[in-house]
């Protein structure tokens, strides 16, 4: 009974400070349910459908070959395979609402009996039930054409099948979830299509012959056997030595692979977010920690009392242990509870984005798990916080000992010109140990938005920093004839707007190494690769791998590697290693020369990437192109539409972190404020005895919280400087990203302290209006 | 003909506690004058104290008016009520209410700043000159947890002079003091008061009170009756004392 009645008590009397963990751990079991919950039901969900969908353990995009049948079997005689299931498709470059595509789209039969795919209803807010069939003239899209091009319901899109304006354009119907290729993530996009639209293209093509601008392909899914032992990596090299597959491939990717694809959003976002959930886990363990510690001195004499009347220091302890317990406990049920509906909200915002409806279900093994683990933790850091309790005696209580009396003077001096900075300094510094939690809160914070904001700028305005990342080298523009277009020719166009910088060719046949297959980029300019380790393939006998082929095979600078084109293979030295995150990274670099080596040579196989002197006429330039010589040319700029949907992701996230920064300022502010307030009850009414008013306190007051933001923010922007570029990179490897390197400019590095410092003082200024309140007669209680 | 420095009309303080009132102070009428030693007596609970803050402006009234040199000060803003603390009113307490994390001198100088009492080096020199006239210049590097309770009470002094008061407020400031102590705080308050200084003090101890060229007798929240003395060291300490506690004894003190 007396401990209800303690708890009681404490709980009415440090209401305040409890009120503000309660907010504080619902917060962060909000955000970390949502996140958690969105990332494993993402990798579930994605790998579920995939399987669901009929996506082998590999799947091959393959194109132009008129034995379907024949290819299936000889793969299928492979004892290796258990079964190979195609699926028909046409290779197409599309446009939709004035914006060409950057890559082909593939226009993918419907076929409702297979039950392959889902669809969603109008409004994209949940699914429906599939159509019992497309009709022609009608298309079903991936969600993420709306981020991408701005979609709607009864926009058209048009496909250029062949020269001479023989296109398909087809009517958006609806929406349909594409696990492979929904995400705004990936350039290639699929379209679902009639049967009688799919024999039209298919008509144009054949007709078209040599002026035909789409291809016939199909999709393998190549099943494994189940006695099969071989890797996905093995499968692909048995495959490409014993079959034709390699003669046709457009590409082959593992299910992992695929999957991988599509949650570089989800997971490059929900890491960032966790990562910052978690940083908000140490903010509120700060918080407490100086919450306990003041609690412990302010109750000091009740508990010396208690201990009078019989009381023992664990069952003080139990007590503080219960009161922090309680709110906490409620906050963390109430944010896990508040997770729920949290989740469906990000997954419907980002629907448009990732191009899938992740189940909002939450795992609730994994909520009750990370409730316990974070209670358990809260609890046990209670406990050690408490400590101080065993020392309380009822004598030392009596005498009104406490650990707060000042033995050890602090320079500088408390007077002088500026004397309000001073007094501030001198008092933040004499009481530093009150204000460590708001230091090491404003570090956190300041580090963890200078880290975002670095990734922000390194991504730009325009997204070039991703681009460059996901190029194999940099450009303005870049132009790739279909036809018998010359270079000449579509220069001409291009001076009209602006000068010429530069130039150079680019080709990315698909191209095995050590028998898989990968995306060769064959540039014949070699040192414009962006090489980390070694340097670059000059010689007809070099290559240079990404650190991630690197890893997959255990191969580094100097080793030898086979590399197969499609007109022979030949032994090729690693001469080094360069960053492309093109295909998350599985692709490898060669000089001109290297590759006709082994591959075909043919005019429309490269891509002409210029550097422009006005880099701004990209824009005119490219329509004027597109309109002049129409399906003959492929343009492309230095950027992709999925890009504006991450540009707008990154800023969504800077926006809440910035959010959930300044709630977290509010209340370490509020909570450490009061408690100084509390503690400094009688200093406040000496100063106004002397003749400070209110305002001057309040500014005092104020000032110790911005000079400690700046110093924590000061550490936070340093430590942001020294790790942001190997943390991040450690974490955009996931994506195939490994040479991020931020250049944020002042206002960039300078931010984040600005915030944390404004908003420190400006809540510091907010809670010490209870300064006006100290009435002088404080000095008579004595 | 004496000059009124500070003068209380009616002046009234009710508390309120558990929504039940109880009336401290009755409609008191008092002048304190210029150059005056004005002592407050009374039993316990008689409202001394809260006469005190209601004069200094450092409690609200609840009825009546104060007026500091012919400005009505219950009627200040905060802002200016703390600048007519800094810069004309003093104060001692019984707790010496030094800020704790500040060295005496500290102490005394940033009281300085806050009346604005010279530049940096006028208020360095002059807290330096007030704390060896406090014979605390010894302690003046000290925090006020590193020092005696004189030492204390006389920086809090050379606090309180640190603005040139026009009036120093000082309650029951030898209530926590040894006797030695106390008669040093005692004569230095004397001297001051020689040298010009108006006070106001509030006390119980007949020897301190006996410091004061005028006492005023506070009995159930009105002033019953008042003494006046000359200034202390003129005449014979013996006699004044048996004055002050005959006058006393026909208070019922």
């Amino acid at each position: 009974m007396e401990n209800k009645i303690l708890l009681k008590a404490n709980l009415k009397r440090h209401k305040g400070a409890l009120f503000g963990i309660f907010i504080l751990t619902l917060l962060v079991a909000a955000a970390l349910g949502t996140v958690l919950t969105v990332w494993t039901n993402s990798e579930n969900y994605i790998g579920s459908e995939l399987d669901r969908s009929g996506y082998g353990e590999l799947t091959a995009w393959v194109e132009n070959l008129s034995d379907w049948a024949g290819l299936k079997n000889s793969i299928e005689a492979l004892d290796e395979i258990g079964r190979v299931e195609t699926q028909s498709l046409i290779y197409s470059n599309y446009t939709a609402n004035e914006m060409e595509s950057d890559s082909e789209g593939q226009l993918i039969t419907y076929i409702p009996t297979e039950n392959r795919y889902r669809f969603f209803g109008d409004d994209l807010s949940g699914y429906t039930q599939p159509p019992e069939s497309i009709l022609p003239g009608e298309v079903y899209v991936s969600p993420s054409m709306v981020s991408m091009f701005g979609i709607k319901l009864g926009d058209e899109i048009t496909f250029p099948i062949a020269r001479a304006g023989k296109n398909l354009t087809l009517t958006v119907k609806g929406f349909y979830e594409d696990v492979y290729m929904g995400s705004s993530m990936i350039g290639m996009k699929g379209f679902l299509i009639s049967e009688a639209d799919r024999a039209t293209a298919l008509d144009l093509i054949h007709n078209a012959g040599i002026d035909a601008l789409s291809r016939d392909g199909a999709m393998l899914h190549i099943f494994p056997a189940k006695e099969s032992g071989l890797t996905v990596s093995e499968l692909n090299s048995l495959l490409n030595e014993q079959t034709a597959l390699a003669e046709y491939t457009e590409s082959v990717h593992s299910k992992d692979a695929i999957a991988g694809f599509m949650l570089i959003l989800q997971n490059a976002f929900s890491g960032i977010l966790l990562a910052f959930v978690l940083v908000l886990l140490f903010v509120v363990l700060i918080v407490l920690s100086h919450s306990i510690s003041s609690t412990i001195a302010s109750d000091f004499v009740n508990m010396g009392i208690l201990k009078t009347v019989g009381l023992d220091s664990g069952r003080l302890r139990l007590l503080q242990l219960l009161q922090y317990g309680i709110p906490a406990s409620v906050g963390l049920i109430i944010g896990f509870w508040l997770s729920v509906p949290l989740e469906s909200m990000v997954i419907n915002a980002t629907l448009t984005t990732t191009g899938v409806l992740i189940p909002a279900t939450p795992s609730l093994l994994f909520m009750a798990t990370a409730f316990i683990s974070i209670l358990l933790l809260l609890a046990l850091f209670i406990f050690i916080r408490t400590r101080k309790i065993g020392k309380i005696t009822p004598m030392k209580a009596i005498r009104g000992e406490t650990d707060g009396t000042v033995t050890k003077i602090t320079k500088p001096a408390a007077f002088g010109s500026n004397i309000h900075f001073r007094l501030a300094f001198r008092q933040l510094l004499s009481g530093k140990s009150r204000y460590i939690g708001a230091f090491v809160v404003a570090l956190l914070l300041v580090f963890f938005a200078s880290l975002v904001g670095r990734m922000d700028s390194w991504l730009g305005p325009d997204g070039k920093g991703m681009m460059d990342a996901f190029n194999p080298a940099d450009h303005d523009i870049g132009v790739q004839s279909f036809g018998e277009l010359t270079q000449e020719e579509f220069e001409k166009t291009i001076l009209q707007y602006t000068d010429i910088t530069d130039t150079y060719v680019l080709a990315m046949p698909t191209a095995s190494l050590n028998g898989i297959s990968y995306t060769a980029n064959v540039i014949d300019q070699p040192e414009r690769f962006h090489i980390l380790e070694g340097r670059t393939c000059t010689a007809d006998n070099e290559i240079v791998i990404t650190e991630f082929i690197a890893a997959n095979f255990g191969i580094t600078v100097g080793d030898t590697v086979t590399v197969r084109g499609d007109s022979g293979s030949g032994e090729y030295i690693v001469s080094g290693i360069y960053s492309c995150a093109n295909d998350m990274g599985d692709n490898f670099g060669m000089n001109r020369e290297g590759y006709l080596k082994i591959g075909r040579d043919h005019p429309n196989l490269w891509c002409w990437h210029y550097f422009l002197a006005d880099s701004s006429q990209k824009g005119a330039i490219t329509e004027a192109l597109e309109s002049a010589y129409g399906g003959d040319i492929h343009v492309h700029e230095n950027t992709w539409p999925g890009l504006f949907g991450i540009i707008s992701a990154m800023q969504a996230l800077l926006v809440l972190m910035y959010a959930l920064v300044i709630v977290f300022i509010l209340i370490v502010t509020v909570m450490t404020g009061s408690k100084i307030l509390l503690a400094e009850q009688k200093d406040l009414g000496i100063y106004k005895a002397i003749g400070f008013s209110s305002s001057n306190l309040r500014l005092t007051f104020a000032l110790r919280f911005a000079i400690v933001a700046v110093l924590g923010g000061l550490v936070g922007t340093l430590l942001a400087a020294v790790i942001t570029d190997r943390i991040v990179s450690s974490v955009m490897k996931l994506a195939g990203i490994s040479n991020f390197v931020s250049h944020p400019n002042f206002i960039g590095v300078v931010l984040p302290m600005a915030v944390v410092t404004l908003f420190f003082a400006a809540f510091a200024g907010f809670v010490s209006g209870k300064i006006r309140k100290v009435p002088l007669t404080v000095l008579v209680a004595d | 003909m004496k000059n009124t420095i500070l003068c209380g009309k009616d002046i009234h303080k009710t508390f309120t506690q558990s929504g039940e009132e109880t009336q401290i102070l009755l409609g008191i009428d008092v002048d304190i004058y210029e150059g005056d030693f004005t002592v407050v007596m009374g039993s316990s609970g008689a409202g001394k104290s809260t006469l005190l803050y209601a004069l200094s402006g450092m409690d609200t009234i609840t009825g009546g008016s104060v007026t500091f040199k012919g400005q009505e000060i219950s009627k200040l803003s905060e802002k200016k009520m703390a600048q007519l603390r800094a810069n004309e009113f003093g104060f001692v307490f019984q707790q010496t209410h030094l800020v704790s994390n500040l060295t005496l001198f500290e102490n005394v100088a940033v009281a300085g700043f806050a009346a604005k009492a010279g530049n940096a080096k006028e208020i360095r020199e002059k807290t330096d000159m007030l704390l060896l006239k406090m014979h605390a210049e010894n302690a003046k590097d000290r925090l006020p947890s590193q020092v005696s309770g004189g030492e204390a009470q006389r920086a809090a002094i050379a606090r309180a002079m640190i603005g040139n008061p026009g009036l120093l407020f000082a309650d029951e400031p030898t209530g926590a003091l040894n006797k030695a102590n106390s008669e040093e705080v005692m004569n230095l308050l004397t001297e001051l008061n020689h040298d010009g200084q108006s006070i106001l003090m509030v006390t119980h101890d007949v020897r301190a009170a006996m410091h004061g060229n005028r006492i005023l007798y506070l009995e159930d929240g009105k002033i019953l009756d008042e003494l006046n003395l000359p200034p202390y060291g003129n005449d014979d300490l013996k006699a004044r004392e048996n004055n002050v506690l005959s006058w006393l004894s026909s208070l019922g003190w």
